[in-house]
């Protein structure tokens, strides 16, 4: 590993690891006017140290990414925990798999950055106020932050590099956070040496991966050496702020995101290109709730007819909320135009926990997906998967029947057998924290 | 006013006459405003007329938009078709940047789009206005709780293109969230349980920035149920502290 700076956020391999354009990125300074900052005395850097068992990854740029692995604070996605809640939970679940630390707080807001693209109603300061108070939470926690949420990412990515180049903005935001109490006690600003996507970290312990699906999928008779896979990557994760986000020698030679295509390859599924791979969903922040014909009208003739038509492929793998929702949401209605291309939609993270033999719906959740999983399913192996359905559905109604009751002694009972979180939920300070702006659920209530 | 007069842009889209009867030098302002934000000078550097951003485009497959048109527009600084894109053209895009990595003078349109949308809302266009009306459940919800999506969001009634598995999606929802075995999305109202603490301060925050004004001038009426929620948990917040106070006294 080679360091052609003084500053030790920016490092490059010896050799580069494959052809790189882009030789000279404005975005790869920033990690040298970042040091110089902290040599400042202005900000603080949130550095990754050995007790994050740091992993490396390359950047387009050729740059070393240093992603962490442990010691994490997640920073959730509002839209995949309202709407696609298997997709945090396989997080999770992989993090207990591995025996990994972790903190799930309460004290995170969301980016606020869907709702900016959507509609403007914000502001960059008011982005990096956001931004830099859950930066500074999970550093006053000590677990480094590990974002969910795909625009979040590119959000952060893109605020950091106003913030870092902007003295401007850095003077709007400090008296903000001066006030909620968001500064080091000097007065610095918290700024994480990386923003670090989950894909990232997936990509980053794809074989811790592929060994437990050897030791805990294969078993079970999941096998996805036959399941031909379509890779959509997110535009926010890689077209925004597009010198931060993974790149692979072994994924098309270094010339497209390697994150999720790795550890789909590295589980020995087929992945398989298609023309439009380089095309958004079609969800537009906005666009999915109030213009939602040019959504499903994108996703269907953009994408989902493609695949269906040049590669037939069984699951098409997302990394991000916006567009796992878009392609598993639009398929039914293509029936109206006789556009129906049915096919599995899950996220990179999904699909792998499947193919390590997490249960299909307590799990992973497709109880919620709207689109055709089921065929996905039988050819990964994964027989059973009405008796698992039923298993979930009766859980379902069980708790259903004791809330109705008002025994929720027994209910608490039952979670404790039923939950697998113990004791990874902690919070930084303690296991429950029952004063809450959003609580709406009896049980929670006390 | 004879046809050959009317000025077009982009897809034949004639100026419309709001934007003609609105003073010359209240156009200048808004369109001065857009250029004197700090990321103005970051998103526009010049332009090749290659017309790469617009090929590759989502929304021009199915909008009359085009991100080429934008970045003329800026550069050519022609005050009544910018003024004009404020009330719907811009509106158009999608905000996936595809525009932005593909162009060969790293030119960010979907960027210019946003501070044109801001500048937008931040005066109040009655198209704004308008346009954003149906998208006012998401701001009640990110302005209260910080959380832009829930559950309880999704009704079948809302998405009925999204199919009969929807339905069964929403039956016993609460049962459902709570039978999720890892402590997230087990709430029906919020993605995820948010602290009061994080709460009040993503308020000070949007008062400190002048977001909750920003929302006052766009919806009134939203802006009351908001105020409402936000003064609610404030004063709960303040109860709460005076119960810390008390018993640690």
């Amino acid at each position: 590993m080679g360091h052609k700076s003084k500053s030790p956020y920016l490092m490059y391999p010896e050799k580069e690891p494959f052809p790189i354009l882009n030789k000279h990125s404005h975005y790869d300074h920033l990690f040298e006017e970042m040091y110089e900052l902290e040599e400042k005395g202005e900000i603080l850097v949130f550095r990754i140290t050995e007790e994050y068992r740091p992993k490396y990854v390359y950047t387009r740029t050729g740059r070393i990414k240093v992603i962490p692995t442990n010691k994490l604070w997640h920073h959730k996605s509002c839209g995949q925990c309202g709407n696609i809640p298997g997709y945090p939970a396989s997080i999770f679940w992989f993090m207990n798999k591995f025996g990994l630390d972790y903190l799930n707080e309460p004290h995170q807001t969301s980016c606020t950055a869907w709702n900016y693209h959507g509609s403007g109603t914000s502001n960059p300061v008011a982005l990096a106020a956001v931004w830099l108070r859950n930066m500074h939470q999970a550093w006053k926690t000590g677990y480094y932050p590990l974002i969910h949420c795909g625009t979040s990412f590119g959000s952060y990515k893109e605020t950091r590099e106003q913030l870092i180049f902007n003295k401007e903005l850095r003077e709007a935001v400090k008296p903000i956070l001066k006030k909620l109490g968001r500064l080091t006690e000097d007065g610095r600003i918290v700024i994480p040496q990386e923003i670090v996507h989950y894909s990232e970290w997936v990509h980053a312990m794809r074989d811790e991966i592929a060994d437990l699906y050897e030791k805990e999928g294969k078993p079970k008779g999941i096998d996805v050496s036959n399941v031909r896979v379509a890779i959509h990557n997110a535009c926010h994760t890689w077209k925004m702020i597009a010198d931060d986000y993974p790149y692979d020698p072994e994924v098309y030679n270094g010339q497209r995101p390697a994150a999720s295509t790795a550890v789909i390859k590295r589980l020995g599924a087929q992945v398989v290109d298609y023309s439009t791979w380089y095309d958004c969903c079609g969800f537009g922040f906005r666009h999915i709730l109030t213009e939602r014909e040019f959504t499903r009208s994108f996703a269907i003739q953009r994408k989902l007819k493609v695949i269906a038509e040049e590669i037939k492929a069984d699951v098409m793998i997302t990394h991000d909320t916006g567009c796992t929702t878009t392609f598993e949401k639009n398929q039914w209605i293509g029936k109206a135009h006789g556009m129906y291309y049915p096919i599995a939609v899950m996220s990179d993270v999904m699909f792998s926990a499947l193919a390590c033999g997490a249960h299909p719906f307590k799990v992973v959740q497709l109880y919620w997906n709207c689109s055709n999983y089921e065929p996905l399913l039988e050819k990964m192996g994964i027989t059973n998967w009405r008796e698992l359905k039923k298993e979930w559905e009766d859980a379902v109604r069980y708790i259903s029947e004791l809330e109705k009751q008002g025994k929720y002694d027994e209910l608490l009972e039952f979670f404790k057998e039923y939950d697998l979180y113990e004791p990874y939920s902690k919070t930084s300070d303690g296991f429950k924290l029952r004063k809450s702006a959003t609580s709406d659920l009896p049980l929670f209530k006390s | 006013m004879a046809e050959t007069q009317v000025r077009k842009y982009g897809y034949n889209i004639p100026i419309s006459e709001k934007t003609l009867q609105v003073p010359w030098e209240e156009k200048v302002r808004i369109i001065e405003e857009v250029k004197s934000d700090f990321r103005f000078k970051e998103y526009l550097f010049g332009c090749l007329n290659c017309g790469v951003c617009t090929a590759s485009c989502p929304s021009n497959r199915f909008f009359d938009y085009s991100p080429r048109e934008i970045v003329q527009r800026f550069l050519e600084n022609d005050i009544d078709v910018l003024y004009d894109m404020m009330h719907e053209y811009i509106w158009a895009c999608s905000q996936c940047f595809t525009c932005w990595i593909r162009c060969p003078f790293v030119n960010n349109p979907g960027g210019l789009v946003i501070i044109m949308r801001e500048v937008a809302v931040r005066n109040a266009f009655e198209a704004t206005k308008d346009l954003l009306k149906p998208y006012g459940r998401v701001l009640l919800k990110v302005m209260t709780t910080g959380n832009q999506l829930s559950a309880d969001m999704l009704q079948p009634d809302f998405f009925p293109d999204w199919g009969p598995k929807m339905l069964d999606n929403m039956e016993n929802l609460r049962a459902k969230r709570m039978a999720i075995p890892f402590d997230v999305g087990k709430s029906v109202k919020t993605a995820w349980e948010v602290s009061l603490q994080t709460a009040i301060e993503m308020y000070q925050i949007w008062r400190e920035t002048g977001i909750f004004e920003m929302l006052e001038k766009l919806d009134p009426n939203l802006y009351n149920v908001i105020m409402d929620i936000v003064e609610e948990n404030e004063e709960r917040w303040e109860e709460l502290m005076e119960e810390m106070e008390e018993a640690e006294a």
